[in-house]
């Protein structure tokens, strides 16, 4: 049951988007959860829909597998978009019944942002499906470097960032089995009200944390057996390097964003 | 009569996802009351999610687990109670631990079937003598204990619920070859006393010959082969292709009638070896 949780799991494969260079991918990507914020009229919206589909399409994946990262975040589109439906007012009435107004402007708004959020969840997620979070953590050190000017030790928080990513699918599986062998021991941890739940908990998480303590020691003995000193004159394995495709890449993005502003302009805000 | 039987039991992982993964197909064997079964096979052959099965930690993607003849999913509500009944030892089970004294620890599984206080005292003094923990450490942190001691506790935390199917997965993973044997002997001990069923997971070949009457191995999610001991371990060059070994010192026995020397019968434990290479040492050998 715990190995259901897909927030930020990698999906191996080899398409387009998964051999982009991680800098590139999440920078436009990154842009890209900004600029779905930029379209006020229906046309820019359209047209931010279109690219993120282009970029599903790219990746590869099932659609089942981008729907399901919506599932977590569905009673917020919910709650928002009923909110607009019944408190934003404008255009043409369509109910009137004792204190519920509801409008055209009203629906409108409320479709206008659940999509905007959709795309937003669609987006980072594809991010994460595409990019392994050792791949990720690297792009973010290498984007942040300039930061080591400021004195900000960017190679010790992307290492941490890293070994927190790599330890959540190890934590979650130690989890299972502890929740199996206290199961097996008869612990009920499946009904019950709050109080009983949360006491039933105490048998897993004493030995999770004792478990994390015990590898996080290990895990710094091993470091230290391989003279890990911090990043200072580190090279890597795996250098990244620009292709072609990745500067088309970013040129799109540019172009949407240049797109965007002129529709902007051109038409008037189907907003209120 | 099987106590524990499974019918036509199979278990695929991460349906619909790129992850997909056969681990049991069609599994049809049956325990005996009684029975101590080792069960061997190569890493990813399946060995684990059976067991898990066993216990109803898993549910079925398709097939049965028969406990006493009936589905132990017929009632998925009732599942606490087969888990009372199949009790079950995971591997590195000290990293459960997590009560105040190895008391409350073992205690834990017979406070959870609802047992009375005195019910649960002579449970918890049973099994702490049946796997040999002095009484002096019931008192103590089970933090504060060796590896080998918090092992002990943690076996005599399932032991202590007297399950009538007992399953242990590598119990002996990571110990020293004293305190293998000694699990080992007191987990025989306990089957000779109680009458339950006790499978055995293991890697170790030697583990399972010293130990198990019948031995079942696993092969890509379907039985290779179930039989007794001594079956088993007389196909060698099947269990050779299955990426997995007959006991050392089987192989010595085969590598000497190879030569030409009359061993006769194979030996799979090292007693056994002694036995039958002894009259031949006495009378000088026959070369």
């Amino acid at each position: 049951m715990l190995t259901d949780i897909t927030i930020g799991q990698f999906f191996p494969g080899s398409s387009p988007l998964h051999r982009m260079d991680p800098r590139v991918k999440l920078v436009v990507i990154f842009a890209y959860i900004v600029l779905i914020f930029i379209p006020h009229n229906w046309w820019g919206l359209l047209l931010c829909v279109a690219y993120l589909l282009a970029g599903v399409l790219l990746s590869g994946l099932p659609f089942r597998l981008i729907f399901r990262s919506i599932k977590p975040i569905l009673p917020l589109i919910v709650i928002t978009t009923l909110l607009n439906v019944f408190y934003i007012s404008g255009g043409q009435t369509l109910v009137q019944w004792q204190f519920i107004h509801i409008t055209t402007g009203g629906v409108g708004n409320a479709v206008f942002i659940a999509v905007r959020i959709v795309a937003l969840i669609i987006g980072s997620s594809l991010l994460t499906y595409t990019t392994s979070p050792t791949t990720l953590t690297d792009a973010l050190e290498r984007l942040m470097s300039p930061l080591n000017l400021l004195h900000v030790n960017v190679h010790e928080i992307s290492m941490m960032m890293t070994i927190a990513l790599r330890f959540i699918p190890t934590l979650i599986e130690e989890t299972d089995k502890i929740m199996s062998a206290q199961k097996t021991r008869g612990a009920d941890l499946e009904s019950g009200g709050l109080v009983q739940r949360v006491k039933a908990l105490v048998p897993v998480l004493i030995p999770l944390f004792v478990s994390a303590f015990r590898r996080a020691c290990d895990l710094a003995t091993a470091m230290e057996c391989r003279c890990y000193r911090g990043g200072e004159g580190r090279t890597r394995m795996k250098q990244l390097h620009m292709r072609r495709s990745d500067f088309v890449f970013l040129g799109s993005a540019v172009v949407l964003c240049a797109a965007l502003i002129t529709l902007n302009i051109l038409l008037p805000s189907s907003l209120i | 009569m099987n106590v524990l039987e499974t019918r036509d039991l199979c278990m695929t992982y991460g349906i619909k996802t790129p992850f997909e993964k056969t681990a049991l197909d069609h599994v049809s064997v049956g325990f005996e009351k009684g029975d101590l079964v080792g069960i061997i096979g190569h890493t990813g052959s399946g060995k684990s999610t059976l067991v898990q099965q066993l216990n109803g930690l898993l549910r079925p993607t398709a097939g049965q687990v028969l406990l006493d003849g009936t589905d132990i999913w017929a009632e998925p509500k009732a599942i606490r109670q087969v888990r009372f009944r199949v009790g079950m030892v995971f591997q590195y089970p000290e990293h459960q631990l997590f009560e105040e004294t190895c008391y409350k620890d073992i205690a834990f599984g017979p406070k959870n079937m609802g047992l009375s206080d005195e019910e649960i005292d002579a449970r918890v003094r049973q099994a702490a003598a049946y796997v040999g923990l002095q009484p002096t450490l019931l008192d103590k942190s089970p933090f504060d204990l060796s590896g080998g001691e918090k092992r002990r506790v943690a076996i005599a935390g399932v032991m202590a619920m007297q399950p009538e199917v007992l399953i242990l997965d590598e119990p002996t993973a990571g110990l020293d070859p004293k305190g293998r044997d000694t699990i080992l002997d007191q987990i025989r001990a306990y089957r000779d006393e109680n009458h339950s069923t006790v499978l055995l997971v293991s890697h170790s070949m030697e583990d399972v010959a010293r130990t198990a009457d019948k031995v079942l191995v696993m092969d890509h999610g379907r039985v290779a082969m179930y039989d007794t001991t001594e079956t088993v371990f007389s196909h060698a060059d099947t269990l050779g292709e299955l990426g997995l070994a007959v006991p050392a010192v089987t192989r010595v026995f085969m590598g000497l009638r190879a030569r030409g020397i009359p061993v006769g019968e194979n030996a799979y434990t090292v007693e056994q070896a002694a036995e039958a290479l002894l009259p031949h040492l006495r009378k000088g050998g026959d070369r």
